[in-house]
C-alpha cells in the first residue's frame, strides 16, 4: 500500500502571505500509482495550488508558507500549464525541445531522434523540426508543451487547466494527446471544461470553496451524489446546461423570442454591412458580403481562433481601416473620411467588452470604473451614485465599491468589465469571448445580463466558442472562417422574431 | 520584423563563431575609439559601411534603409562639438555658439567615429542570431546557462508586450480616455499604460520561469548542447577581413589624406 502511493500530503496547512484565510486547513490527500484523477471545485478553491504542493513547486520554487505532517513527492513528474504562450523559452520547436534534452544531458547526436519520437507520441506532425513556435495554433502549442514535458519520461503528470485557453478544436487535440500517453502514468488533472476528459478519468475529487474535500469516487457516482453541490459551486459538469436551461433564469434565455408589441421592433437595422472588408497589417482580415443586425438580435460569432472574429469587432469599432458599405444606425460610416470622427461615431453607438478585462480598467476603484463610464451623461452627483449602486447590484458587485479592480476574482473582473460597457445602454454591445475561462455560474450570469439588455432593444454581438450559446441562447449564429463571414443562420430561438421582422418590413414597404 | 531581418544570403560573417566575432568587433571598437587622425576615422567609417553592404547578406536597399539613421547619428554627435568646442582660428561667433576651425574638424571627427561605431555594431548584430550568440557565450564564453536562457526567453516575450500595448491603446480609446496637456496628465497616461502592461509582464515572466524550472533546469548536472559552438576557418577569415579593413583605412589615410589632420586633439 505504501509503495503504491506516488504523491501524498497529510494535514496540509497553507496560507498566502497577506491573505486572511487559509487555502487549505488540515487537508489530507493522496494519489495512487496509475490513477487518472480529476480535481473539481469552484474557482479559488485551491486546486492549482494543490498541484503545486504535490509537485514540490511550492515551497521549492515558489515560497509560500505551508506546513504538513507528512509529504510524499512523486519520483518523477511533469507539469503542463494553462497558458500555451508562457511555457516556452525558445523561438523554434526544435530549440525548445532541445532545452529540455540539454537539461537532461542527452548527447547532441541523439537529440533529433528523441524529438521526432516525442512529437509523434503527442500526434504533432510538423514535417520538419525547425519550425517557429509562433506559427503554431494554440492547440498545437499545447501539444508541444506536452511533448517537452514527456521528454523526461515522468511517471506522474500534473495538468493545470491545459485546455482552458483553447478553442474547441484545440481542446479536442490536447486531450486526445493526453489520452494517448496516459498509459502507465499517473494523471492528476485540474480542469473546468470536462466534456473531453470525463471518458478517461477514473476518479473525481470534489472540493468546496474552503479547500476541503467534499467527496471523491468514480465520476458517475460523484456527479450523481453531489449534484446539488456542483450546482451551488457553479462548476461545469455533464448536464449543467440542461439544468440551467430548465431553471427560471435559463428559461427566459432559451424560449423563443417574441416581441411584446409590434412597436418594439423597428424595421430599421442597427447595422448594415455590404461588401465590407476590415484591413489589418496591410491585408484583408475580415470580409462580409452582406449582413444586417436588428434591435433585439443576439448574434453569436463563432469560428476557429485566428479566423478574424476579433478583427470584425475591431473594424466595426472603427479601430481597423475598412472598405465597403457600413451603415450604423442610419449613419453612412463609410462616407466619413476622418478616421477619428468615424471612431467617435462608432464609440457613441457601440459598447465594447474586451477579452481580457484588465486591459479595460482605468480607475483604482470598482465604483470609479462605473462613474467614469457615466461621466458624459450629464447626470447630477446624486443620480450618478444611485445609478452606480443600481448597476453594482445588478452585476453582483455590491460591497466591492472600494476594491481595486485588479483585486477582484476572475468572474468579478469579467462582470465589472461588462458592467462598464453596458451601463450606458448603447444600441449595440460587442463582446469578445466574455465567457472564456469562466466557470458555469459566471457564464450564466453574463448571459443573463446580455439577455436583459437584449430584451430592452439592444443588439448583442458576442464572439464565443460555446456551442450552447451559439445554438440555444443566441437568436442568430454567424460563422467566420479564414477571414470571411461564411454563414449566417437563424437559430430556433430567433426564428419567431425574424418572421415578425419580416412582416414588419413588408408592411413598411406597403405604406411607402 | 523577423522576416525583415532574415538575411538574403549567408556570408562568411554569418558562419563565424559569435564569440570570435564579438571579440574582433570589440577590438575594432577600441581601434576606432583611440584613433585621433581625422582621415583614419573617416576611412574606417567608409570601409565598415562598405563591409555592411558586402557581408551583411541583406539586399542593398535594406542596408541603405538600415544605415539611414547614421545621418542623424552623425549630425547629432558632431554638432555639439562644432558649435561649442574650443579653437583658435575663429570662423563665426554668436552668443554662446562659437565655431572655430579646430572645433569644426573635431566635430566631424566625432561624427565619423560615431558612424564607425554604429557600422561595427551593425556588422555584428545583422550577422548574428541571438540564439547562436548565447549558445556560443555559454560554451566558449563561460556564461552561466541561467543567464543565457533568461535572455533568450525574454526576447520571446517582447512582441507580446507590444501586442498588449496595442490592445490597451484601443481599450482606452473605446472607453473615451483622452490625453490632455500638462505634466499631470502625462503622469496619468504613463500610469494608465504601465500598470496593466507591467502586471501582465511580471505574471508572464513568473510563469515562464516556473515552467522552465519544472523542466529540470536547475544547473545540477553538466549540460549538453544542441548547437555545438566551435571555432572554424571562417573565424580566421573574419580576422583577416577585419584587420584588412583597418589596414586599408590606415594606408588610405596616409596615401590619400582628405583633410590632412593627424591629430584633432586641442592642445
Amino acid at each position: 500500500m505504501i509503495t503504491d502511493t506516488v504523491a501524498e500530503v497529510r494535514d496540509l496547512r497553507l496560507k498566502f502571505p497577506g491573505e486572511t484565510s487559509f487555502v487549505f486547513k488540515d487537508l489530507s490527500f493522496s494519489v495512487r500509482r496509475g490513477e487518472k484523477m480529476l480535481l473539481l471545485g469552484p474557482s479559488g478553491s485551491g486546486k492549482s495550488t494543490l498541484l503545486q504542493v504535490l509537485s514540490g513547486i511550492i515551497p521549492n520554487l515558489i515560497e509560500v508558507p505551508m506546513r504538513c505532517a507528512e509529504k510524499i513527492l512523486p519520483p518523477s513528474w511533469g507539469l503542463l500549464f494553462q497558458d500555451p504562450d508562457t511555457q516556452f523559452c525558445m523561438p523554434y520547436v526544435d530549440e525548445e525541445l532541445a532545452f529540455v534534452l540539454e537539461n537532461l544531458a542527452v548527447p547532441q547526436s541523439e537529440m533529433s531522434q528523441r524529438m521526432k519520437e516525442v512529437l509523434e507520441k503527442v500526434g504533432l506532425q510538423l514535417g520538419e523540426l525547425h519550425v517557429p513556435i509562433d506559427s503554431l495554433s494554440q492547440g498545437m502549442k499545447q501539444r508541444l508543451a506536452l511533448a517537452s514535458v514527456l521528454l523526461s519520461n515522468p511517471e506522474v503528470l500534473f495538468l493545470d487547466e491545459p485546455s482552458a485557453l483553447l478553442d474547441p478544436e484545440g481542446r479536442k487535440q490536447i486531450w486526445k494527446s493526453v489520452q494517448a500517453i496516459a498509459e502507465n502514468r499517473t494523471l492528476i488533472i485540474v480542469e473546468h471544461r470536462i466534456e473531453e476528459i470525463i471518458g478517461f478519468v477514473d476518479k473525481v475529487v470534489l472540493f468546496n470553496p474552503d479547500g476541503q474535500i467534499v467527496g471523491q469516487g468514480h465520476p458517475h457516482d460523484v456527479f450523481r451524489i453531489f449534484r446539488r453541490e456542483l450546482q451551488e459551486y457553479g462548476i461545469w459538469y455533464p448536464g449543467v446546461w440542461k439544468d440551467f436551461l430548465s431553471s427560471p433564469d435559463g428559461q427566459t434565455l432559451s424560449e423563443s423570442v417574441k416581441p411584446a408589441s409590434v412597436e418594439e421592433i423597428s424595421s430599421i437595422p442597427h447595422l448594415v454591412l455590404s461588401a465590407f472588408r476590415g484591413m489589418r497589417y496591410g491585408g484583408t482580415a475580415i470580409e462580409v458580403d452582406h449582413a444586417e443586425v436588428y434591435p433585439g438580435d443576439f448574434i453569436a460569432i463563432t469560428g476557429p481562433n485566428g479566423a478574424g472574429k476579433s478583427s470584425l469587432l475591431l473594424s466595426l469599432m472603427g479601430l481597423l481601416a475598412a472598405e465597403g458599405t457600413y451603415i450604423l444606425r442610419e449613419t453612412r460610416m463609410d462616407k466619413l473620411k476622418n478616421r477619428k470622427r468615424k471612431f467617435e461615431m462608432a464609440a457613441h453607438e457601440i459598447g465594447f467588452v474586451f477579452q481580457n478585462p484588465e486591459f479595460q480598467f482605468i480607475a483604482d476603484q470598482v465604483s470609479e470604473e462605473i462613474i467614469f463610464s457615466l461621466r458624459e451623461e450629464g447626470l447630477t452627483a446624486e443620480e450618478v451614485s444611485t445609478k452606480v449602486a443600481e448597476i453594482l447590484v445588478q452585476f453582483g458587485l455590491q460591497g466591492l465599491e472600494y476594491r481595486h479592480p485588479y483585486q477582484l476574482s476572475l468572474g468579478q473582473k469579467r462582470r465589472l468589465s461588462v458592467a462598464g460597457a453596458a451601463v450606458l445602454k448603447k444600441p449595440l454591445l460587442l463582446l469578445d469571448e466574455p465567457t472564456f475561462g469562466q466557470d458555469a455560474v459566471n457564464t450564466f450570469a453574463i448571459l443573463k445580463f446580455c439577455e436583459e439588455m437584449r430584451s430592452q432593444g439592444m443588439a448583442i454581438m458576442m464572439v464565443t466558442h460555446e456551442e450552447m450559446i451559439a445554438d440555444t441562447v443566441a437568436t442568430h449564429r454567424w460563422e467566420i472562417s479564414e477571414g470571411r463571414l461564411v454563414s449566417q443562420q437563424v437559430t430556433k430561438r430567433g426564428r419567431n422574431r425574424d418572421n415578425m421582422n419580416l412582416i414588419e418590413r413588408v408592411e413598411g414597404s406597403f405604406s411607402t | 520584423m523577423r522576416k525583415f531581418l532574415t538575411p538574403r544570403i549567408v556570408t562568411w560573417l554569418h558562419r563565424a563563431n559569435p564569440v570570435a566575432k564579438l571579440t574582433l568587433v570589440l577590438v575594432a571598437f577600441f581601434i576606432t575609439l583611440f584613433s585621433h587622425s581625422l582621415d583614419f576615422v573617416f576611412y574606417q567609417a567608409i570601409i565598415y559601411i562598405l563591409l555592411l553592404f558586402v557581408l551583411s547578406g541583406h539586399a542593398p536597399w535594406k542596408v541603405l534603409l538600415i544605415i539611414l539613421p547614421f545621418l542623424l547619428v552623425f549630425i547629432s554627435s558632431s554638432s555639439t562639438m562644432i558649435l561649442f568646442g574650443k579653437g583658435d582660428h575663429l570662423w563665426w561667433e554668436w552668443g554662446l555658439i562659437r565655431i572655430s576651425e579646430e572645433s569644426f574638424y573635431r566635430g566631424i571627427h566625432i561624427g565619423f567615429k560615431s558612424v564607425s561605431f554604429a557600422a561595427e555594431g551593425l556588422l555584428f548584430v545583422l550577422t548574428t542570431p541571438s540564439v547562436a550568440l548565447f549558445y556560443a557565450l555559454m560554451q566558449k564564453g563561460k556564461l552561466p546557462p541561467k543567464y543565457a536562457y533568461s535572455f533568450m526567453a525574454s526576447i520571446r516575450l517582447l512582441p507580446m508586450v507590444w501586442e498588449e500595448y496595442e490592445i490597451r491603446r484601443n481599450a482606452l480609446r473605446i472607453r473615451g480616455v483622452r490625453a490632455s496637456r500638462g505634466i499631470r496628465s502625462w503622469y496619468t497616461q504613463i500610469k494608465l499604460y504601465a500598470v496593466p502592461l507591467l502586471s501582465q509582464s511580471i505574471r508572464r515572466a513568473h510563469r515562464v520561469a516556473v515552467a522552465m524550472e519544472t523542466k529540470a533546469f536547475d544547473g545540477k548536472r553538466p549540460r549538453t548542447y544542441y548547437y555545438p559552438s566551435t571555432f572554424s576557418r571562417y573565424d580566421l577569415l573574419v580576422i583577416i577581413i577585419l584587420s584588412g579593413a583597418v589596414g586599408i583605412a590606415y594606408i588610405a589615410a596616409l596615401e590619400y589624406p582628405l583633410f590632412g589632420i593627424f591629430d584633432v586633439r586641442y592642445r
